[in-house]
């Protein structure tokens, strides 16, 4: 059935920076139309899903593709959906459903570090953001204050005003490791956007420990409070509709954009400005499928730049016993980290990285491996339990560098709707194992003070992924080398704007989501400026989250 | 923590034991399983196929209490999976019997003989402890807060995605 | 007001006022003042003003929440020292007289909505101190909220004079000499500022709670504010009096019960601030008041169940796609189990309660089961008490399954909870009929009148026609 939808705003994908970003523009007055590929979600039936799971260690696993918008899997195997040209493999994991891939995260919400926005300036690496720390600085706290971060002082970005909570709870596990390992490394809070206390109508934290793939409570902030806090702002969104094309018209202004429902029956829709919040991959992707005779490369491509400088942050691990019983597995699941090594001299020799804890129950990682190891019998029990209580990790978060030839390209082969699917292309830069063999004796120390024993090293030459897919329309003052200018505004199309992870130009060391919010913000707040008195609303705004 | 309140297995040691499955068992369980088994002969056995595959799990996670519905529901499963389990089993059984191997040892013996049973001692034992049947596309979790890895534990943690507490309550030394 | 009094009693009242203004003043000056004003503002605690008299959101005390009643929606007025808005220009006389008497400053009468049947207890120095607090404690606020209308005929304010005639005991309380001073304390309190008869106990049919039921059991809207009489099974006979301080101070009683919607609030915003004589001396008389037995009750409300769960129907099985279609056991385990656990015996502190042993399952009267399902429970303070509620996510055929569930495992198996109900306590209750009910009461007296008018006239003319 096609009715002509339109709106003032367009926006593509419903995640937690599309739907933020819309949100702010319906609370302007604008009339604002989200278009999500996948379905809606419930909490209660992911819960049971997962218990339900036999691959418990696998997050996306509650989370089954729908036919008509797939995301990738690996396991049982890999769906073959994300195509893998190499040389290394970049095994991104995403959602795409109604709320976007926060409905599986660590809540880990950081702010850069001021240095971070001028690598190239400082150290001669990588490139510079088109804007300073202090311009994000009330995007910032806007986006904590509406998330509902809470967060410990002093972790490298400065801030004017005080989190909107204290820290959460600091496990047991993770005291002993902060107290042990100063006054070498201090372990802090991790900022988070988890519930301390009850913020805006949801729980604080129960210790659920499943964080990763779902909070069963809803005590962190994910895509699908975002969208119920859209759509209560007047926002309209339609779930199942795979966008597959964007029109634009002979001056180069997007007109509208056409989306298949689930029986590939397609739809045009118009509006006047258009967002696209489609994930660092879906939206090169997007772009790229959009190409026409004036466009041959894809929209927003004038630059040659879409799709390219794809980054993460890779990780390498120590996992060893502790001398002591930590058991992991109470609380949540990423409550601190060092954070010490993100920024110094050295980035001009080697990338900088953040040192995290685990606190996942490692009683699953511990019964494969005895299970692995054929040990039966009475022992068993023995082994679960000595292990699981002093098994810990610790892991790198790497900063990668900007390479014009890691990058998402459009793939021969199409999914089930007869849309290509997405190629990456990805390898890791010296720089970035320079950092990785200088974190080896950070490891090798931790274990040390931790009086660890069975040291395992995670192999040479492999690095986790960590889903934080940045750089693939990265924003810059030069049409000629980036996608957006610094509001987010592609350079070639007035009308269009991309709010995501993929306009960061680089991707530092912390966890991208609170950023790439604090920019959707930013590009909201330029798309429809305050007409009337400016932190009036604004400020109701923050407080009702606050007080609810 | 609360213990299962479903029969157990153990509890019907007291029950008599009719002659024809002290008989079943017997041909199944030699002195040497039968020392790893205590109670095996108080089993009850409505067929040789499930004693056999209590006493063999009762071997690979230890003298537990096996709990019958749990028991049952995994064998059930495992036949679904694959249609020569309960053969397997009597064989891997048999195979203990004879060899008198100790269960730590068992997984080194069966690799080292490149034994077709090699697979079996980690079947059943995923089916124990993580609760899951199958590999791969096949694969079904069965059991997950009663799986022997949640149960070993249940004292300091509670299985992934239940509460451990109110707020702060994970901030106190595990006892 | 029409007329000469018209006139001068805004006169009288400004002349009033400007004395006490100017006496008030003169207080002011007066260091047992402030004392006054801060035990009116604990014994205001006591008596929760702020919980009817503050609209979500609103400033304390400046009133606008409506309280939904059988007749229509009562507003709470402003109670802040504001002249044009609020009370203001209250004498101490006046303020006596709302507060105990039920009678307004303009001397129209006050729906038993604000219980001045309870408050008629407090003492002349506790009005003094009350007084005192809201003149010169409380921020005034200049906005008038919107005005109560009823339905004829409850919107008859005299008629109130009729009802406290039959239903108001306007004497203040006198200690009994043959009790302990805890257990005058705790009377004071309980038949007073604390007015837990007004939800706790049944009314009769014109809505005057009934004397010799004392605390056996009122409804509250879609809650039901359960018997707190010492009756072993359907009451509070068998907690003892650390459990019932625990339970109104923080809200629960462990391993009994837990406080939920308007309870919730009266903890919240009043009880959690009593002192601990004040909380031992209700515990104290509580323990001593009729209890009063309910034949449906075979054993205590906080005795049934035990833990136990349906995994086995669970574990490899998938969910159907029709969520309606979804078993109580299914339910249980999407939307329950995280907190109270797979066996319902939650957390290992006890801070996320079993739900069994538990009021919450064991009433034969179900409405609180539903209601805290779609509710929740949400404290304001930072106690941290908060069960999200399901509303927005259970339709009513799947509340009513999963409390089936509930009830099955873990309360009292003769419980019922129907989809109607749900349906009904979702939308904010049954209708009430008690309108219509009094119009045809008033219908019928009034024709009953006329018929009697009407036959003694004919009697009368047929009398002189008889005679003529």
């Amino acid at each position: 059935m096609s009715g002509q939808l339109s709106a003032d705003i367009v926006v593509i994908g419903s995640g937690i920076v599309g739907s933020l970003a819309a949100r702010r523009l319906a609370l302007r007055g604008a009339s604002v139309l989200i278009l999500e590929a996948g379905p809606r979600l419930d909490r209660g039936r992911v819960v049971a899903a997962f218990r339900n799971s036999p691959f418990k260690g696998s997050w996306m696993a509650p989370y089954p593709p729908s036919p008509w918008a797939p995301h990738p899997i690996y396991v049982p195997r890999d769906n073959g959906y994300l195509k893998q040209a190499g040389p290394y493999p970049y095994p991104a994991e995403y959602i795409r459903a109604v709320g976007g891939t926060t409905w599986h995260w660590a809540a880990q919400a950081w702010r850069l570090v001021p240095n971070d926005v001028r690598i190239k300036s400082l150290y001669g690496v990588g490139v510079d953001w088109p804007l300073s720390y202090e311009e994000l600085d009330p995007w910032y706290q806007e986006a904590e204050e509406l998330i509902g971060v809470a967060g410990a002082d002093d972790t490298g970005s400065p801030r004017k005003q005080p989190f909107p909570m204290e820290p959460v709870a600091e496990p047991w596990s993770m005291r002993r490791f902060r107290e042990r390992l100063a006054p070498a490394y201090p372990v802090v809070a991790n900022t988070v956007a988890r519930n301390s206390r009850s913020y805006g109508g949801r729980p604080a934290c129960v210790g659920n420990n499943s964080c990763q793939p779902i909070c069963p409570v809803n005590a962190q902030y994910t895509g699908e409070t975002a969208v119920a806090a859209a759509e209560a702002s007047g926002v309209r969104l339609v779930p199942n509709a795979v966008v597959y094309r964007i029109e634009h018209d002979a001056k180069g202004r997007i007109a509208a954009v056409h989306y298949f429902d689930p029986d590939k029956g397609s739809h045009r829709v118009t509006g006047k400005t258009f967002i696209l919040a489609a994930n660092g991959i879906e939206s090169p992707k997007l772009l790229l499928l959009s190409a026409s005779d004036k466009y041959p490369n894809g929209l927003a491509n004038s630059s040659g730049m879409v799709g390219r400088n794809l980054m993460d942050h890779p990780s390498t691990s120590l996992t060893f016993y502790a001398d002591e019983e930590l058991w992991l597995g109470r609380g949540p699941q990423s409550p601190s980290s060092i954070n010490t090594l993100r920024d110094g001299a050295f980035r001009s020799r080697h990338a900088p990285y953040r040192l995290d804890f685990t606190n996942i129950s490692q009683v699953l990682n511990v019964t494969n491996d005895l299970i692995k190891e054929g040990v039966y019998g009475a022992e068993f029990e023995k082994q679960l339990r000595w292990r699981a209580a002093r098994q810990v990790n610790v892991k790198n978060v790497l900063e990668v560098l900007p390479d014009p030839d890691n990058r998402i390209t459009l793939s021969s082969e199409k999914d089930a709707m007869g849309i290509p699917k997405p190629e990456a292309h990805y390898s890791i830069g010296e720089y970035t194992r320079r950092g990785a063999d200088v974190s080896r004796a950070d490891f090798a120390r931790i274990a040390e003070l931790m009086g660890g024993t069975g040291l395992r090293y995670s192999a040479d030459g492999q690095f986790a992924n960590n889903q934080h897919i940045t750089g693939t329309m990265s924003m810059g003052n030069a049409p000629s080398s980036s996608v957006v200018d610094a509001f987010g505004r592609t350079h070639d199309h007035e009308n269009l704007f991309i709010c995501s992870t993929g306009v960061m130009p680089t991707a530092a060391t912390m966890n991208s989501t609170l950023t790439a919010i604090a920019l959707a913000l930013r590009t909201a707040g330029h798309i429809l400026p305050q007409q009337t008195t400016t932190q009036t609303d604004l400020a109701d705004d923050r407080r009702e989250a606050r007080l609810s | 923590m609360a213990m299962n309140e479903h029969e157990d297995v153990v509890a019907n040691r007291d029950a008599p034991v009719d002659a024809s499955r002290r008989r079943i068992l017997a041909g199944l369980l030699t002195a040497y399983t039968a020392s790893l088994v205590p109670w095996a002969l108080a089993l009850p056995a409505p067929q040789a196929d499930r004693g056999a595959f209590t006493a063999l799990s009762a071997i690979l996670v230890g003298q537990q209490v096996l709990d019958a519905a749990q028991t049952a529901r995994l064998y059930d499963a495992l036949v679904a999976d694959d249609a020569r389990f309960p053969a397997d089993v009597q064989a891997l059984l048999a195979f203990v019997n004879q060899r008198q191997v100790d269960p730590l040892q068992l997984q080194n013996v069966l690799d080292a003989e490149h034994s077709p049973l090699a697979s079996l001692p980690r079947k059943i034992a995923t089916a124990w402890y993580l609760g899951v049947v199958g590999s791969g596309e096949t694969a079904r979790c069965v059991a997950y807060e009663t799986a022997l890895d949640a149960v070993a534990v249940a004292d300091v943690l509670k299985p992934p995605t239940y509460a451990y507490g109110s707020y702060g309550s994970w901030a106190n030394k595990p006892v | 007001m029409k007329g000469a009094a018209g006139r001068l009693i805004p006169l009288f009242a400004l002349v009033c006022a400007l004395a006490c203004t100017c006496a008030s003043t003169a207080m002011a000056t007066d260091g047992s003042n402030a004392e006054r004003v801060q035990r009116g503002k604990y014994l205001a605690t006591a008596g929760d003003c702020v919980a009817c008299h503050t609209a979500p959101g609103g400033k304390p005390f400046a009133g606008g929440l409506p309280l939904p009643t059988p007749i229509g929606d009562i507003i709470a007025t402003n109670i802040t020292p504001s002249k044009t808005a609020g009370i203001g220009n209250y004498t101490e006389r006046q303020f006596s007289d709302a507060l105990r008497r039920g009678i307004r400053a303009d001397g129209r009468h006050l729906y038993p909505a604000m219980p001045y049947t309870a408050y008629a207890q407090i003492t002349d120095a506790d009005m003094q101190a009350l007084y005192a607090y809201f003149m010169h404690g409380v921020a005034p606020v200049d906005s008038k909220p919107a005005p109560t209308r009823l339905p004829f005929p409850f919107n008859l304010r005299w008629s109130m004079a009729a009802w406290n005639m039959l239903f108001l005991d306007s004497k203040p309380f006198t200690p009994d000499p043959g009790k302990s001073a805890a257990w005058n304390r705790g009377a004071y309190l309980v038949r007073g500022l604390a007015h837990c008869s007004t939800c706790h106990t049944p009314r009769n049919l014109l809505m005057a709670e009934q004397p010799s039921r004392e605390l056996a059991g009122g409804d509250v809207g879609t809650w039901h504010a359960p018997n707190i009489t010492p009756d072993a099974d359907s009451g509070i006979g068998n907690w003892s009096e650390a459990e019932l301080v625990a339970y109104i101070k923080l809200g629960h009683a462990t391993g009994r019960a837990q406080a939920a919607g308007p309870m919730a609030e009266a903890v919240d915003n009043s009880l959690q601030y009593l002192t601990a004589a004040d909380l031992q001396a209700i515990a104290t008389y509580l323990k001593t008041i009729p209890a009063q037995h309910d034949p449906a009750d075979t054993r205590a409300v906080d005795d049934w169940g035990s833990a136990s769960d349906e995994l086995d129907s669970l574990r490899g099985v998938a969910l159907p796609v029709d969520p309606d279609k979804m078993t109580g056991a299914q339910l249980y385990d999407a939307y329950c189990a995280s907190c109270h656990q797979a066996r319902g015996q939650g957390s290992f502190d006890g801070g996320l309660p079993p739900l069994f042993h538990n009021t919450a399952t064991g009433r034969t009267n179900t409405n609180n089961l539903v209601m805290v399902i779609l509710d929740g429970i949400r404290w304001t303070d930072r106690s941290g008490v908060h069960m999200p509620g399901f509303a927005n996510h259970l339709d009513d055929r799947q509340i009513a399954t999963l409390a089936a569930y509930l009830i099955r495992h873990y309360g009292n198996p003769a419980a019922k909870v129907s989809v109607e109900q749900v349906r009904q306590l979702r939308a904010g209750g049954a209708p009430s009929h008690l309108v219509a009910l009094v119009r045809w009461a008033m219908a019928i007296v009034l024709l009953v009148i006329l018929a009697i008018v009407i036959l003694s006239v004919r009697r009368m003319r047929r009398r002189s026609s008889g005679q003529a």
